[in-house]
């Protein structure tokens, strides 16, 4: 397979679907060769971030979350429909922060997105 | 007496009454339900009875049973004109279903996902001691000579343990019990979660501080407590999805 290797997922803002997001971003930290403490990292925070991003969404809204995957990085995107960024001094905002190695937040054309990167701890950059 | 079927036509009256006085009730609501879900609690019996021989204890899935009863009642619709037994029935087995499904987890996780649980467990630890990290997926499968999806199908089952069998691991390590003051400096909700990160127990209240304050690894905090990456993996997830739930309740 060449370039990274990359899934997208769409689906309605319902918390059900949650384990959904969560069960494939393990999958994905899989591929990108992530140890299993950060591939359980990965799990957590997509779920973190996938519920964040409902809360905040319309009811009904489309959620998408984009995993791309290479060796020994995963990047995650997760958006859905929003207005306004979410406060950084939540508890909600520290666990997702330290789930991750890169923690940002875009809002663009009235969509609220959250980028997320989780990289190989034991690998010599 | 089994479901409904030996009914008289008095009692099916008295339904009926009752199921259009909910429409209307504001403060006996729960006084009406309440005779309803007495009404129909042989209809729970019934239903719950297919399932008692499956490891669970029977006053529990009459007890969750009960809960889907419930909650066919609240969204019963009057006018639609359909039995209320008829109408709650899937949601009386759905909810024997869900509570197989969260806590037995031997009903439902294939057999050879639980037969890999134990050999799983030891390669991690052997790999973690031999690569001084947790290993990834890739080497586990290497390791135990089965697919990728299969060792993360197997990861995934072992998190559908129910809270007591948690428990029933290991429980060691002593707890330096950090303080949580200065962390909860920067939170915005720190009023709500001081006490609630007060109320866990001393252990759990140590992994989530060194996971989310000190942004320990998952590693280095089974390390410290002598216990699993795994069992660290499960009580922060159980954790988390606790704390959140009860943030989110509105304040009284």
């Amino acid at each position: 397979m060449s370039g990274p290797d990359e899934v997208r997922l769409s689906f309605e803002a319902d918390t059900r679907n949650i384990s959904l997001a969560r069960t494939v971003a393990a999958a994905m930290a899989a591929r990108a060769d992530l140890p299993v403490d950060q591939l359980e990292d990965a799990r957590l925070a997509v779920d973190e971030a996938v519920s964040q991003i409902i809360v905040a969404a319309p009811a009904g809204a489309e959620v998408v979350c984009i995993m791309s995957a290479e060796p020994g990085s995963l990047s995650i995107t997760v958006s859905a429909p929003g207005t306004h960024e979410p406060s950084r001094t939540t508890f909600s905002w520290t666990v997702l922060n330290a789930l991750v190695d890169s923690l940002d937040v875009q809002l663009a054309d009235g969509r609220l997105t959250f980028m997320l990167l989780i990289e190989r701890a034991d690998v010599d950059a | 007496m089994s479901g409904s079927t030996s009914w008289t036509g008095e009692s099916r009256a008295r339904e009926h009454e009752l199921l259009r006085l909910l429409v209307t009730a504001v403060h006996d609501r729960a006084v009406i339900r309440d005779e309803l879900v007495t009404m129909h609690l042989p209809l729970v019996r019934h239903l719950a009875r297919k399932y008692a021989d499956r490891g669970e204890p029977f006053e529990d899935l009459l007890q969750v049973g009960t809960i889907g009863l419930i909650t066919a009642i609240d969204r019963y619709d009057v006018e639609r004109g359909n039995e209320l037994s008829t109408f709650a029935t899937p949601y009386i087995t759905g909810e024997i279903r869900r509570h197989f499904r969260d806590k037995a987890w031997s009903v439902r996780v294939p057999r050879g996902l639980q037969e890999l649980q134990a050999p799983l467990r030891e390669a991690t630890d052997r790999l973690t001691r031999e690569l001084q990290r947790s290993p990834t997926v890739g080497e586990l499968s290497a390791a135990l000579n089965v697919p990728e999806d299969v060792v993360l199908d197997a990861m995934e089952a072992r998190h559908s343990y129910s809270a007591s069998s948690l428990d029933q691991e290991l429980e060691a390590g002593t707890f330096a019990l950090p303080s949580i003051d200065t962390a909860l400096d920067r939170i915005d909700e720190r009023e709500t979660l001081g006490p609630l990160l007060e109320a866990l127990s001393p252990r759990d209240r140590q992994i989530i501080t060194r996971r989310f304050f000190d942004e320990w690894s998952q590693r280095q905090i089974a390390d410290e407590l002598g216990i699993s990456q795994m069992h660290v993996s499960r009580i922060l997830a159980r954790t988390l999805e606790q704390l959140r739930a009860q943030l989110q309740e509105p304040a009284d």
